[in-house]
């Protein structure tokens, strides 16, 4: 080795003139490291004050975010809500129409006295008083499958009461036919 | 005395080798302005050396269980650089060992320089010397390899290694002179 190696191999160090710049190439290295095996994933690098500001931005995109979806979850929670409400009323104007048609034969019909209208009608009020009730329940969102089924049933009900109604009219009718025949 | 060198950062390369980050951090801190230099000489350009120097940290820390202490941890890595610096010199077309018929004018004379030189020239010096010549200078000097290892990472005979560094040397004490 001679005086020159020597000296260049001596003074090695001031070789080293060039900084580089850690926080840059740790982020980039580190987006290209396998994922750890254990848990432990603390870093010190928080230290430095960019990386501070950069995890904050990171934090409140994160909170932004779970916000988001809680309120996205909400929003979902009252399409749901929505779907049988929606349910409740297809169901409603069907049976609605139906039970109003019925009630308007009766009201024609010539062959009731007033005072079967009237108890028929009141059967009907009760009913009515009962559909009332489910459908502050089914706000409550109790259990609203079950609720569901109750309005089905009370309107069921009122129609077999109508349909009853008007088969013993139509039988009345029938006999008084039939009253004919046999004279 | 030997084996102590090898193992040195032993407990946070084997923590890395796990894939602590935390450890693997403290070696990066440990590591990165002297890979960085390495790369910076053989590179010249900010950008470059930051590229090599990144990928050279992933790939060793993503490779670490193939290092089974036969180096030490940063001489390891070190050679992921060096050849990572070699491989996007060769990818730029820019010449990783002097040309050929550069060989046939020397003669054997060894001029001695005075040791009072500043490095800061001779620095100069070497970024001032044709790019296959700043390779063996780099290894050979500075980054002390001998040229057995380096005819490994150039891929040329020891022999070559040999020659080409004596006329890079020639060339470069030549320079440093004139500045």
């Amino acid at each position: 080795m001679d005086n020159f190696e020597k000296y260049i191999k001596d003074n090695k160090a001031l070789f080293d003139v060039h900084k580089a710049d850690k926080s840059k190439l740790w982020a980039n290295i580190e987006s290209g490291l396998n994922k750890p095996e254990s848990k432990t994933k603390t870093i010190k690098l928080w230290s430095h004050p960019i990386l501070k500001v950069a995890a904050t931005v990171v934090v409140a995109l994160g909170l932004f975010s779970l916000i988001n979806i809680f309120i996205v979850g909400q929003a979902n929670k009252n399409t749901q809500n929505y779907a049988a409400l929606q349910e409740l009323n297809d169901i409603d104007s069907h049976y609605k129409g139906l039970v109003a048609y019925q009630v308007k034969l009766v009201n024609k019909s010539t062959q009731l006295s007033s005072e079967e209208k009237k108890e028929f009608l009141s059967f009907m009020d009760e009913l009515d008083i009962e559909y009332g009730l489910l459908k502050i329940e089914l706000q409550k969102n109790v259990d609203s499958e079950r609720i569901l089924e109750a309005i089905v049933i009370n309107y069921k009900k009122r129609i077999e009461l109508i349909e009853n109604l008007l088969e013993q009219i139509n039988s009345s009718k029938k006999l008084d036919n039939d009253d004919v025949y046999t004279l | 005395m030997e084996t102590n060198i090898l193992y040195t950062h032993k407990s946070l390369v084997e923590k890395s080798k796990l894939g602590d980050r935390n450890a693997q951090y403290k070696l990066y801190e440990l590591y990165v302005d002297a890979m960085y230099n390495i790369s910076m000489r053989m590179m010249h350009i900010k950008e470059d050396a930051e590229d090599v120097v990144q990928d050279s940290f992933i790939e060793a820390f993503n490779n670490l269980s193939s290092f089974r202490y036969e180096s030490t941890f940063g001489s390891w890595l070190k050679r992921i650089v060096i050849n990572k610096s070699i491989n996007q010199l060769k990818k730029k077309k820019i010449p990783v060992v002097p040309i050929e018929n550069q060989m046939y004018h020397i003669k054997e004379d060894t001029e001695d320089v005075s040791p009072e030189i500043d490095i800061k020239n001779i620095v100069k010096g070497i970024r001032l010397l044709p790019p296959g010549y700043q390779q063996i200078i780099n290894l050979y000097l500075i980054e002390g390899y001998d040229h057995i290892e380096i005819s490994e990472i150039l891929e040329i005979s020891p022999s070559t290694s040999k020659s080409q560094y004596h006329r890079a040397k020639k060339k470069l004490i030549e320079i440093v002179k004139t500045l």
